[in-house]
């Protein structure tokens, strides 16, 4: 497994780095589609490259790495969970809403998802409700155009009453989006790092080079704990999604993912001076979009209130046995 | 770039029973103790406990049959550390020969010398201690001072050791010591294993804050040690001791000190606590979780031979972090009430917030494994 996905992130590597000048979305995602990102999770026997969950992390972890402006990692789970739930895969581009308000009955569809990630651009859009997979086709969809601090797509769509293909869906589908936001998350943190410590390396100040000041190495040091912390979390909680249902270890990735966009980003900004706080130098977008990433698919109060909710439900003397027990993939892994 | 290789842990197809053989002997032999001593339990010595771990399997574990080991996985052996922690259970006993002077003798002890001590510390009759801090060299290790001397048949050692833990029950210390007269810094310095009971060394105890005696002072005069009391290459201590730290800072005790509290907190909390307790339990929970599996990602590098010094580091920065922060988060949660009278909860409490800020210390402070980190990035 592990040659493949050496090779998958040499080809993602210099896919997206390339794609750092395309500002067509429609091209962009052409060039991404022909090689093949979007179906990664879908297995070989039906059309896809049958990668895992692990695989899905190297990638999309490189999208955060080199600001890929596309929904990517968005695409990649709603191929999966169509495959899984039986759907071919529809043609263009397919995301995934979280925030859903409305009602399903007979088939038809009548609400508003909210925010979702490339709206505009999408063909399709899958959205959880009840119980139900929604898979919807965006034609008739009123579009309120939105976006994020870094200026990507987060639309809200308007449907009434429109027919929608749909599947019992008992899975949680934003765990499943913040796996995505921990990737990212984890490959922005490493980019940033990689920014501020060539800047401190080159900068002058004092007669030497920043790096060379106790204080700075120290900060930086905190800075590389908690993206490692990222990168560490998300891998772990790939392997759990690789091991079945996973939403204990998503919550815990997502949560502590949040924790470290919190800390890094300041002290990266913070060795980075005034210059990191302009429009001209490009340490914002990788900013903006991990303040964006933070917010979406939960916050830190929506993992944290279920992850605490699950740690009391198992109890002082029982968290141990279940915390080991899910990590040693034995017994049922769903209930969380 | 990336700063941490994670590796996956890969589960011993054991690790079930493992766990359920390991929770039953504790069950039935791990002794009553008072609730605080559950936290921080691998500082707490109990030679008898000790050595019914060791005639059960547990000591020596990934050791060779031939010096008394058992051949286990290092995985294996990690699943054990853990799930001991994680019970309180009083391993302070063998543990730094478990851990760090065992594996150091595998590794550069002769034949003999390894026939002679890994045996009695793979049944843990044998407590061995570490002789590396001095009054003038403490963060700054190179700046050791005791020296080694070679005199009739073996070496003389003149100096003093300070901060040993366990020195006052230890049977053999393991200590860093000058040999090549007028060496500098880093080198010329050996490491020696020898007995505690020779004439010259004297042991003075160190109380710590929370009124324990856990270390000392030591203190070397004219002490005369045999000539295979030296361990691997004369002069090449310094890089012996390095390899040897490395295996002392990811293990799971650098996250798990304050784990007992946890489940304390979360008996106080019930199984229907409020949001408030929801959302710092969650917090908790998601650091304690991520620390577990970059704990276990550096025992899978470790297991397979690897030197993952940064990563290391990171574990035992981020981990002292986590179990540092738990007692302050716990305190922050309590009412008046909950702080009355002699439970488990307070007492555990009220001797974590003594015993914390040892935990960024012991084992090479914050400020080195932070340094260690910024050589990584490039910055030194």
């Amino acid at each position: 497994m592990s040659e493949m996905r050496d090779m998958l992130a040499n080809t993602a590597g210099s896919v997206f780095a390339a794609l750092a000048m395309q500002s067509d979305v429609g091209a962009a995602w052409s060039v991404i589609m022909d090689a093949g990102f979007p179906s990664l999770l879908v297995a070989e026997d039906r059309g896809g490259v049958g990668g895992d969950w692990g695989d899905a992390f190297a990638v999309v972890r490189l999208a955060g790495f080199h600001r890929l402006a596309l929904p990517l990692g968005e695409s990649m789970v709603a191929a999966s969970v169509l495959s899984t739930a039986g759907f071919d895969m529809p043609d263009g581009m397919v995301g995934l809403a979280d925030g859903v308000a409305g009602e399903f009955h007979d088939g038809v569809f009548s609400g508003v998802l909210h925010r979702v990630p490339f709206g505009r651009h999408l063909n399709t859009v899958i959205a959880s409700i009840d119980g139900h997979l929604l898979v919807l086709q965006t034609a008739g969809a009123v579009i309120n155009k939105g976006s994020n601090l870094s200026g990507e797509p987060r639309d809200t769509m308007r449907f009434e009453r429109t027919r929608a293909a749909s599947a019992s869906y008992n899975s949680d589908l934003r765990a499943l989006g913040a796996f995505t936001r921990v990737a990212l998350s984890a490959g922005a943190l490493d980019a940033q790092l990689q920014m501020a410590i060539e800047y401190v390396n080159t900068r002058q100040q004092f007669g030497k080079p920043l790096s060379k000041l106790q204080a700075v190495q120290q900060s930086l040091a905190v800075a590389a704990i908690e993206s490692a912390a990222v990168n560490s979390a998300g891998q772990a909680a790939a392997l759990a999604l690789d091991r079945g249902p996973a939403v204990f270890e998503v919550a815990a990735a997502k949560l502590r993912s949040n924790i470290a966009i919190g800390q890094a980003v300041g002290i990266v900004h913070q060795v980075h001076g005034a210059i990191g706080f302009t429009e001209e130098y490009p340490l914002h977008p990788l900013t903006n979009r991990l303040a964006s990433w933070r917010s979406e698919f939960g916050s830190d109060r929506y993992w944290a209130d279920i992850l605490g909710a699950t740690a009391a439900r198992w109890g002082g003397s029982g968290f141990w046995a279940e915390l080991t027990r899910r990590s040693d993939g034995f017994g049922d892994l769903s209930h969380v | 770039m990336q700063t941490f290789v994670y590796t996956p842990f890969v589960v011993p197809e054991c690790a079930p029973e493992l766990r359920v053989k390991l929770r039953e002997f504790l069950k039935a032999e791990m002794p009553d103790v008072p609730p605080a001593r559950k936290a921080n339990s691998w500082s707490v010595v109990d030679r008898d406990f000790s050595r019914a771990l060791a005639a059960a399997g547990y000591v020596g574990m990934v050791w060779p049959k031939q010096y008394g080991g058992h051949e286990r996985d290092p995985l294996e052996r990690y699943i054990v550390l853990e799930e001991l922690l994680a019970a309180g259970a009083p391993v302070g006993a063998h543990w730094v020969a478990d851990r760090q002077t065992g594996p150091l003798l595998l590794r550069y002890g002769t034949e003999a010398q390894r026939m002679q001590f890994l045996p009695s510390m793979a049944r843990a009759e044998l407590i061995a201690c570490i002789g590396l801090s001095e009054p003038g060299a403490g963060s700054d290790l190179a700046a050791v001072r005791t020296t080694a001397r070679r005199a009739a048949g073996g070496w003389r050692i003149n100096g003093q050791k300070v901060w040993t833990t366990n020195a006052h029950n230890a049977d053999y210390m393991l200590a860093l010591i000058r040999t090549a007269e007028g060496s500098q810094r880093q080198e010329g310095l050996s490491q020696f294993f020898f007995n505690m009971k020779l004439p010259g060394v004297t042991v003075r105890p160190i109380l710590n804050m929370a009124g324990e005696h856990d270390f000392n002072e030591v203190f070397f005069d004219n002490v005369e040690v045999p000539e295979d009391a030296l361990i691997g290459v004369e002069g090449a201590g310094w890089q012996q001791v390095t390899a040897e730290l490395a295996l002392e800072r990811s293990g799971p005790e650098r996250y798990l000190s304050s784990y007992a509290l946890l489940t304390h907190l979360l008996g106080l909390a019930g199984p229907e606590p409020g949001e408030l307790l929801r959302g710092k339990i969650g917090h908790l929970v998601a650091e304690l979780w991520t620390l577990r599996e970059m704990s276990m990602s550096t025992a899978a590098r470790l297991a397979a031979g690897e030197d993952p010094v940064i990563e290391a580091a990171i574990v035992k920065d981020l981990g002292n972090t986590f179990e540092q922060t738990l007692p302050q988060s716990v305190q922050s949660l309590l009412q008046d009430h909950d702080m009355e009278g002699q439970t488990a909860l307070n007492e555990t409490l009220g001797y974590l917030l003594q015993m914390a800020p040892s935990f960024s210390l012991r084992g090479g402070t914050r400020e080195i494994m932070r340094g260690i980190i910024a050589r990584g990035l490039g910055l030194r």
